[in-house]
């Protein structure tokens, strides 16, 4: 397990390191550069600006340079955010997107998996339709659609709260509520599916038979193995909503790495566009990391050599 | 579990709620308070800023956002009134022929700072405090966009071009630096005279020191505290409002300035918000956090029916011009008579009204109302006249639709697809022509228009200061800077070299009149319409003084006249 463990973190390395090159050279490739805009930079300023940041520098030397300021720490600076660096935006950035998206995966996690016990347990009856119509309706709805939904709802007509911003409990709600609509339509579906497969299983039977309580049965037995594949979903899940919450973020003024990337983006920032994207490697293959030594905690079956 | 039955009617008990709810709460969007007309005990203003500045400082400035805030932190030498004539501001008066300011051969300005003026930290504002800003704008290390504007100064451009060919620049050391900027034309003579001497004689030049990229720098500040000298506690103010808190991509605080030696602001506290999206934002001024804020195009005609917002609607005169610009290097827009029949085959009116949302006024030449220069006169001759413009065609030589296929591109955001869409429609039904629409990322399609491999597109001009030379020279110049159709007349470059050089104003007007009627005779571009602004103002927001000026806040050359009623 620990040698599994061990090379696991090894190989982040090369990993990282491929997505960085990966990055860099589309980021070159593609049309139009941070200084490039409708009213255009005279030609003086374009040298002087590339000077400034080295982008007079050859592609290779740039990237090497990038790599060993990386491997300290230092991520550069942003072309649109000029007061801060690389590393400050996104140190600040990820602490608010991480928060919304752990509240929004704690909120689709409980609310999905409710829905999907409640209708595996009262297959085909009218609750059981009724949280299967919630589930498709949420699922359904864009985003952008359910937020502004929400906004006329609740901010517009009703006062009860803030528009956007955050920082405070009333600013968590709405968000927290457009981002986990969709996964949490989706773990009530996977959640009903893999209990009504584990009910039917005769362990079950057998466990009932036993004379135990139908809790115990549902939570010690049915749950534990119904687990896995929501667990599946549960890692990907978790990792999307940590890093791509970008139209939540954008419509609700929420100053997190999500709206920060995609701005980086259409902004040609490159110092941006090179830290958010380690970063996020980093973090996604971390998560994968988790889910799989999960897998080994929940399902005795599985061991890592 | 609880039992089929009492859920039903949880279920039913929710609808019936959310049915009440929005039936009640769908009245006026506005509770139509009394406002009285004394001052409100608490005197705080938000307005959206709408994103993160990418700077507040004045020498790196060229986005709006940044601009709006870089003019309550700073004061410049000259300023505007509201009419948008140069006043003075740290200058004691504006340099003239008359009063000694601009020497007899038009090479020398004067500039006598006021003596009471300090910084927000009790430093008295002195004439080296601008001497260093202006060289620090020009030095190839700081990478200035707007170092190019002041290249009239003797010496500017060689220090900023440094490096030598733009193409293939090549390093300098700090000697060279140093003797390249001591050679600039920017002097204080002592603690409250500035001498700048120019190249050659250039009488707007006197706007060059009412905008933002040269207002006053502390070195001691800039030099001694790195990067962060334009956080708060640190960052040091000559303008009306000081920066008090900066919870970045959230919001700014601004709060009066003690040592601006102008009347205070009555605004306490200026909140600057950051809400990106447009609709948001409209939802927080329906939602009482903000107090002014843009109404989004689609949502004007409700505001104008609601019997309370109706009375909230503020609309102003933006200085901006929108247009459809010709490649004039390639066929068939190399033929004037060409230019002139597209010209003549967009219903402008008709564009105001469907395209625009009816925000705009129509517009026939480049420079629009509120700027020195207006002439609604001028253009006239290029009106929606279909018939006329296929006359035109085929006198050029294309009559029987043997008109190459046109191109439109344009970067995919905002109201430019609209905008596209419409002209194709009516270049196709009105020319018989064939128009095919290419949306390009916005970065790709900057790239595109600057490697000049456009055939015709939707684009918008605005202006650095209210006066022609900042609209002509510029965007038609042979060898303007954002030329980038390639348009080059010969007469039009005379008429702007002899403009500049004239120092009566009223002569200068009448050289620009006849460099813009060129513009209109040779169809350089399809004028259509001049830009306007609509807002939703709160009634208890009182004196909020909107000009064309406005980069990136609503009224923000004048926020100190600004005030709130109790409500």
């Amino acid at each position: 397990m620990t040698g599994y463990l061990l090379r696991r973190i090894l190989y982040l390395g090369p990993v990282l390191f491929a997505v960085a090159l990966i990055t860099f050279l589309l980021m070159h490739a593609v049309s139009g550069g941070p200084w490039d805009h409708n009213k255009p930079f005279d030609p003086v300023t374009v040298a002087n600006l590339n000077h400034k940041y080295g982008l007079d520098q050859p592609l290779w030397r740039q990237f090497v340079t990038f790599i060993g300021n990386a491997l300290h720490g230092d991520l550069g600076v942003s072309y649109t955010n000029q007061s801060r660096p690389v590393s400050d935006l996104l140190r600040s950035g990820f602490l608010t997107t991480a928060t919304l998206g752990l509240l929004s995966f704690v909120v689709a996690m409980c609310l999905g998996l409710t829905l999907g016990i409640v209708a595996s347990l009262r297959r085909n009856s009218l609750l059981d339709r009724a949280s299967s119509i919630i589930a498709a309706s949420a699922a359904s709805m864009p985003t952008f659609v359910l937020g502004v939904f929400l906004i006329v709802l609740f901010s517009v007509r009703l006062h009860w709260l803030p528009t956007g911003g955050w920082g405070s409990p009333e600013q968590a709600i709405m968000p927290v509520i457009a981002l986990a609509a969709l996964p949490m339509a989706y773990i009530a579906r996977i959640t009903r599916a893999s209990m009504l497969e584990v009910l039917s299983e005769e362990y079950i039977l057998t466990a009932r038979s036993k004379g135990l309580r139908e809790p115990v049965v549902l939570l010690r037995h049915a749950m534990r193995n119904a687990l896995i594949p929501i667990l599946t979903v549960a890692g990907p899940i978790a990792v999307s909503l940590v890093t791509g919450s970008f139209i939540v973020e954008s419509f609700f003024s929420i100053p997190g790495t999500g709206r920060l990337f995609v701005q980086g983006v259409f902004a040609r920032d490159y110092g941006v566009i090179m830290g958010a994207t380690l970063f996020y490697a980093l973090l996604v293959a971390v998560a994968n990391l988790a889910v799989d030594l999960l897998y080994a905690v929940v399902d005795p079956r599985i061991r890592y050599g | 579990m609880p039992s089929k039955s009492k859920l039903w009617l949880l279920l039913i008990g929710m609808t019936a709620v959310l049915a009440a709810v929005f039936t009640s709460a769908c009245g006026d969007n506005e509770k139509a308070k009394p406002s009285g007309e004394g001052l409100a005990p608490v005197q705080e203003l938000r307005l959206n800023l709408g994103e993160e500045p990418v700077t507040i400082d004045p020498n790196l400035a060229f986005d709006g956002v940044s601009i709006g805030v870089v003019r309550q932190l700073y004061s410049g030498l000259l300023a505007f009134d509201e009419d948008l004539n140069l006043v003075p501001a740290l200058a004691s008066e504006v340099p003239s022929q008359s009063n000694g300011g601009i020497s007899a051969d038009g090479l020398t300005y004067t500039f006598k700072l006021r003596e009471d003026a300090k910084w927000s930290d009790g430093q008295p504002i002195t004439a080296a405090d601008v001497e260093y800003s202006a060289k620090r704008l020009l030095d190839p290390e700081t990478a200035s966009s707007y170092a190019p504007v002041y290249f009239d100064i003797k010496g500017a451009a060689e220090y900023a071009m440094a490096m030598g060919d733009p193409e293939n620049p090549t390093p300098v050391d700090e000697a060279t630096l140093a003797g390249l900027r001591d050679a600039v034309g920017v002097e204080a003579v002592d603690e409250h005279t500035l001498r700048v001497t120019l190249v050659q004689p250039r009488y707007t030049v006197v706007y060059l020191a009412a905008i933002w990229p040269i207002y006053p720098l502390r070195q001691d500040i800039v030099e001694g505290l790195g990067d962060a000298w334009t956080e708060p506690g640190k960052h040091v103010s000559s303008g009306p409002f000081v920066l008090s808190e900066w919870v970045h991509n959230d919001h700014m605080t601004l709060t009066p300035n003690p040592y601006w030696y102008g009347e205070q602001p009555k605004i306490q506290k200026l909140v600057l918000k950051m809400i990106g999206d447009p609709n948001a934002a409209y939802a927080a001024y329906l939602n009482d956090e903000l107090d002014v804020v843009a109404v989004p195009p689609s949502n004007i005609k409700s505001a104008e029916g609601d019997s309370n917002l109706s009375q909230q609607l503020v609309r102003s005169v933006d200085m901006g011009t929108l247009a459809y610009e010709f490649n004039v290097q390639a066929p068939p827009f190399d033929d004037p008579k060409v230019r002139q029949a597209f010209a003549m085959a967009i219903d402008r009116e008709a564009l105001v009204d469907k395209v625009l949302f009816g925000v705009g006024e129509v517009a026939y030449s480049l420079i629009p109302p509120g700027t020195a220069g207006y002439d609604p006169s001028v253009g006239q001759e290029l009106a929606y006249d279909p018939q006329k413009a296929r006359e035109l065609l085929t006198e050029a030589g294309y009559g029987d639709g043997n008109l190459p296929d046109v191109t439109i591109q344009f970067a995919d955001v905002g109201g430019n697809r609209l905008s596209a869409e419409f002209a194709q429609g009516q270049f196709e039904e009105n020319l018989g022509v064939n128009v095919k629409l290419e949306p390009l990322e916005p970065r790709a399609f900057a790239a595109t228009i600057m490697q000049g491999q456009f055939m015709i597109v939707p684009i918008g001009w605005g202006a650095d200061y209210p006066d022609p030379d900042s609209w002509l020279p510029q965007n038609f110049g042979t060898e303007g800077g954002n030329n980038l159709a390639g348009y080059s007349n010969a007469e039009f470059d005379a008429l702007v070299q002899q403009a500049v050089a004239e120092p009566d104003p009223e002569k200068r007007l009448a050289l620009w009149s006849q460099a813009q009627q060129l513009l209109v005779d040779d169809a350089a571009a399809i004028f259509v319409s001049y830009r306007e602004r609509v807002r939703l103002v709160k009634p208890y927001v009182k004196n909020l003084i909107l000009t064309g000026m406005d980069a990136g806040l609503d009224g923000e050359l004048f926020l100190t006249e600004t005030y709130i009623v109790e409500h």
